[in-house]
């Protein structure tokens, strides 16, 4: 893949800051991926449980169905009576929440009240065992569907958030840290690429200056020679000066472009 | 002498009953519709019984609620027939069997208005056959106070309001309490009533209603275990008639579980053979096991006592000897119903069977 990267100014500073993202993305890789376990784990038992709860679901409520069946066979019809001597509520729910690696689940407790609630008379005349074979039947059938329910919940918000940690997983294993890489490496190949280019101008300087010491060294050599040549002796003495005065006027010679 | 008078005024209608009394489902049939498997299975089996004209119009997938309804549409319709046709001691007669369906409804109408629920609604939940004229009425009512005062007196079961309950215990008593003291008063009195009547008739329904007496004070019993009804309140519910009044009845009042009832029980003969092998630790609440219950041999006994009145002739016991196997009838059918549609087969012959 042409190496995708960011768009950042090959400095050291960047560098830097971009090998601490490195570091800050694997760290976050390795904790989002234990997080995805930890919840994949926390999936299947739930997973499990939600199993056994159906099976069970359905025995007990065909139980509770068939002993409302015999309270009918037996009392008739008391449906409205029961319904209008319920004044409070016997069967409640709480909810709550669980934290599992940071996800909030709610959680729904059934909490019963003891003693057989207002209708406990109902079907007196006839038919009271009935009637409260029948409650208890369907209490057991509502705590079993509360359990459920909560455990449903927690079924479909874990698999939501499963899916999204383990597509932050994979973003960040994939997208973020190849191109992290990417960009380090692009700095680091520029870096080098400015190094060497410094180093050959260093050459370059260098080899100027060192030509140039050798011609003003020759051009001394040059002088001297001719003023011994002439026999000129003392006027080579006397004349130093003016010599090396002709030599500085003659150094205005191009600037040297790299 | 009654004898000689009495197809002047009761022969049709005796013939009508007796000929419903032949409409009733009969063993192999009920076997034929308990092999059902589907809802569908059922509507067929029961095309040849009285209630295949009823289904016929009821879309596909039967409900048992549906089955119900109907089922007690057609009893409402036939006992209203004998109603319409009935001359002055019949007449009288057939109005007290109703004061029965009555209480319940009035207790429904009262348990409404408590509640201030709209009594429209309400009439409509109303057992058909405890329609008493001033029962619209009822509606009109806002208070408990005003229904007492301005429906109930008028109402057939003022009497029993007027002995047993005063406005103010109908705001705080328990509406079953009230039910059952009504239930108790209406016992007392159409038994009264039917010892006036004289001899075959007078016979015949003291059994009936003794038995009905006894079996509501054993249930009484057993289903006031561990609640909050007082043994002093539990001994007034008792009807004062039956088998059990008042020796059993005393020792009842004061008993605290099944196995003290068990054991007052085998004392009385034709109780004895009832408790025997029966669950009784059914309070428990074993839903599981198939075994009859007391209810069921009560009903199996209730059976008995008004198949048994078909056999004498000249006596008004027919009327509602027929009402409650009929009832009786509709429930099994509504049983067998349910097992079908539950998918619980192995509780199917649970039903009582009548001929």
């Amino acid at each position: 893949m042409a190496a995708v990267r960011d768009n950042v100014f090959p400095t050291r500073m960047n560098l830097t800051v971009t090998k601490t993202r490195l570091k800050g993305a694997q760290t976050g890789h390795s904790l989002l991926k234990r997080k995805s376990e930890a919840l994949t784990t926390r999936f299947r038992v739930i997973l499990r449980k939600i199993e056994d709860a159906k099976l069970k679901m359905g025995k007990v409520m065909q139980t509770a169905s068939f002993s409302l069946a015999e309270v009918a066979y037996i009392t008739g019809d008391i449906g409205y009576q029961v319904r209008e001597n319920a004044k409070r509520a016997t069967f409640k729910v709480a909810a709550k929440q669980e934290n599992v690696s940071g996800v909030l689940l709610p959680a729904f407790e059934a909490e019963v009240r003891a003693g057989a609630g207002q209708f406990e008379l109902t079907g007196l005349g006839r038919g009271g065992q009935q009637v409260q074979r029948a409650r208890t039947a369907y209490v057991a059938a509502v705590a079993m569907l509360v359990e459920l329910a909560s455990l449903q919940t927690a079924f479909v918000i874990l698999d939501e958030i499963i899916k999204v940690t383990n597509r932050r997983v994979n973003a960040i294993e994939y997208v973020i840290i190849p191109r992290i890489e990417n960009t380090i490496a692009h700095i680091n190949s520029e870096l080098d690429e400015q190094d060497r280019e410094e180093f050959y101008r260093l050459k370059k300087i260098q080899s100027k200056k060192k030509e140039r010491a050798a011609r003003a060294q020759k051009e001394i050599d040059e002088a001297a020679r001719r003023a011994i040549a002439d026999g000129n002796l003392h006027q080579a003495v006397g004349g130093d000066a003016p010599a090396a005065r002709d030599l500085l006027a003659e150094q205005a010679d191009e600037d040297v472009i790299f | 002498m009654n004898e000689i008078h009495f197809n002047v005024d009761a022969g049709y209608l005796e013939g009508v009953v007796r000929g419903y009394r032949d409409g009733l489902i009969t063993s192999p049939q009920y076997l034929n519709l308990t092999q059902c498997e589907t809802m569908d299975d059922l509507k067929l089996q029961l095309a040849t019984t009285d209630y295949g004209s009823l289904l016929q119009n009821e879309p596909s997938p039967l409900s048992t609620s549906t089955l119900a309804a109907r089922c007690t549409d057609a009893l409402v319709a036939e006992f209203q027939y004998l109603q319409q046709n009935a001359a002055e001691p019949i007449s009288r007669f057939l109005d007290y069997i109703t004061y029965g369906y009555m209480i319940d409804n009035v207790i429904l109408l009262i348990t409404g208005t408590l509640h201030e629920r709209d009594t429209h609604d309400l009439l409509e939940k109303c057992h058909p056959l405890g329609f008493f004229d001033s029962m619209p009425a009822l509606c009109v009512a806002t208070t408990v106070k005003e229904l007492y005062h301005t429906v109930m007196v008028d109402s057939p079961l003022a009497g029993y309001f007027r002995e047993c309950l005063s406005a103010e215990d109908l705001n705080e008593l328990n509406m079953e309490i009230i039910r059952n003291t009504l239930y108790k008063a209406y016992l007392e009195d159409f038994d009264a009533y039917c010892r006036s009547l004289g001899d075959p008739t007078a016979t015949i329904m003291s059994e009936i209603l003794s038995f009905e007496a006894d079996r509501r004070t054993v249930n009484i019993t057993i289903n006031s275990f561990g609640t909050e009804l007082s043994k002093d309140d539990r001994a007034r519910l008792y009807p004062r008639l039956g088998g059990m009044y008042p020796e059993a009845q005393t020792k009842l009042a004061r008993v605290d579980d099944m196995d003290q009832v068990k054991a007052i029980l085998e004392q009385y003969g034709e109780y004895r053979s009832m408790i025997v092998g029966v669950n009784l630790s059914m309070a428990g609440g074993d839903s599981g096991s198939s075994a009859l219950s007391l209810e069921d041999r009560f009903f199996a006994k209730e059976v008995q006592l008004n198949k048994d009145s078909f056999e004498q002739q000249f006596h008004y016991g027919v009327f509602y000897s027929w009402l409650r196997l009929k009832e009786q009838e509709i429930r099994n059918v509504v049983w067998i119903a349910e097992c079908i549609s539950q998918h619980q087969k192995d509780k199917i012959a649970n039903y009582t069977n009548i001929y």
